[in-house]
């Protein structure tokens, strides 16, 4: 019997043995925040799927290799980390402009079609999702991923530092300069 | 585990701005997705906890039926006291007889040495954990979700199928302190650096499979090893990648010079028809690149 309260350390050692359950709580606990990560980090949903699950394969088939000396979300934002990389490295000639335009058409489409909101609601939402998505993909890659590691994975200065294998005091830098241009980009809304 | 941890900065109003802002987003991952992740998960499951059952049952045998352990213990003791009453007097005898000390330096070294390598391990843990053999295949094969880039030419180390995927276990010792037990080459190297030199558990498994993992993670004196074996340079994973192409796509340029002296193909494309020198340009490695087209690559 698995509990839908128990911590993300005890679900991937409960899945380890063999608890499907287990996974499937872990899964929808983090789902949206991986995919949030790569999603914003790559610039496209199809990409993004295609990460999501191969970073959730990969948790699946090495749950019986995790370590509790770190914790749960370090481990998974690691994995989806290391793909979001060799994703951009290998389609890096592939992405465009226009693919990343399509993609804030989509969400465009996707938010006026809602609907539950209404229009002032709607437009707003609209207006707010559409200068975050175009602040994020404003931001250099390095400190981008660096924001999004911490604020999706809820990670410290020195989780992100490990995972992106940089000093601390360079990904408290990134850190610093992400916000400070988001907080440009964004001041009329934050 | 989900207190705030140490040095987070200060809530930030950009921070807050997101998470709202995110919260209403309606982008979501495919459903698709979601289903095929969790039938595989679910597969996985039901393997693991068929391999434990017999185990279970192992461990819950009566001790009646365990009655001859004891006189084949006994009996072991008994003949291992009698070894050591007739063996042992031979070495009580010979200090008298000559200089040398019954435990060299070096054995002693090896002794006070055995905690600091016990701590060696212990940090690469996760790599050896890497080194495992993998766990066995789910029962079905692990479906792809029909996601609409799947048929875009990519280059995707380490798909489900892929044996060079274990390089994504993060070591969770230099996680919680401890440095990569490799220094990676460059930025990506960085990302996926946590590995450390695989060579000798994987080549008895298969020498072409620890050829491209030597070359993957920049274990040049592996690597070397192998090569100086003789083993297939061109072997190819399921993506259809060589050593060469993986040691590109990582960044490790000492492993790609290694290889393309030995005479690795430049222009070995993988299935999806990239070949080392678009990895290289895309990855802008220059030295990569160079090497490459020093090597003929076009």
């Amino acid at each position: 019997m698995t509990d839908a309260g128990a911590s993300d350390e005890w679900l991937i050692g409960r899945y380890a043995g063999g608890d499907a359950a287990a996974f499937e709580l872990l899964y929808r606990r983090h789902e949206m925040r991986v995919w949030r990560y790569l999603e914003r980090n790559v610039g496209n949903r199809a990409t993004a799927d295609e990460l999501m699950q191969e970073v959730w394969f990969a948790v699946a088939r090495d749950a019986t290799r995790y370590e509790p000396s770190a914790r749960f979300t370090t481990w998974l934002f690691t994995i989806a980390h290391n793909r979001m990389i060799d994703s951009i490295r290998s389609r890096r000639p592939q992405l465009s402009l226009e693919t990343l335009g399509y993609e804030a058409q989509s969400v465009v489409e996707q938010l006026t079609a809602d609907p539950g909101a209404g229009p002032l609601a709607a437009a707003e939402a609209l207006d707010q999702e559409v200068a975050l998505r175009q602040a994020i993909k404003e931001l250099p890659g390095d400190q981008r991923d660096a924001f999004l590691l911490q604020v999706e994975g809820d990670l410290s200065v020195e989780e992100v530092a490990a995972i992106t294998d940089t000093s601390f005091e360079t990904t408290k830098s990134r850190l610093r300069y992400a916000r400070s241009k988001l907080r440009d980009l964004l001041k009329e809304y934050a | 585990m989900n207190e705030v941890p140490p040095s987070q900065d200060e809530p930030d109003e950009v921070d807050e701005f997101y998470r709202r802002t995110s919260s209403l987003d309606p982008g979501r991952p495919s459903e698709s997705v979601r289903q095929v992740v969790l039938k595989h998960a679910a597969q996985l499951a039901a393997h693991r906890a068929a391999q434990q059952a017999p185990a279970r049952i192992h461990t819950r045998a009566p001790a009646a039926k365990q009655g001859w352990r004891r006189p084949a213990i006994f009996g072991t003791l008994a003949a291992a006291a009698l070894a050591g009453l007739l063996v042992a007097p031979r070495f009580l005898v010979e200090p008298a007889a000559g200089p040398g000390p019954a435990v060299g330096p070096s054995q002693r070294q090896d002794v006070s040495a055995a905690p600091a390598a016990e701590a060696t391990t212990a940090a690469e843990r996760p790599s050896a954990d890497m080194l495992a053999p993998a766990p066995p295949p789910a029962p079905a094969t692990a479906p792809r979700a029909p996601v609409a880039r799947t048929a875009a030419p990519r280059v995707s180390p380490g798909t489900a199928a892929s044996p060079t995927m274990d390089r994504n276990l993060p070591a969770i010792g230099s996680l919680s302190g401890g440095a990569p037990a490799i220094a990676p080459q460059n930025s990506l190297a960085k990302a996926q650096g946590f590995a450390a030199p695989l060579g000798g558990m994987a080549h008895a498994a298969d020498p072409a499979a620890a050829l491209r993992r030597a070359a993957e993670i920049g274990d040049v004196p592996g690597l070397q090893r192998l090569l100086d074996e003789q083993v297939d340079i061109e072997a190819r994973d399921s993506s259809g990648r060589t050593g060469l192409m993986l040691a590109t796509l990582r960044g490790q340029i000492k492993a790609v010079d290694a290889l393309l002296a030995h005479g690795a193909d430049p222009n070995a494309a993988d299935a999806q028809g990239n070949t080392p020198l678009q990895i290289a340009l895309a990855g802008g490695d220059p030295a990569i690149v160079a090497a490459l087209q020093r090597a003929g690559a076009r």
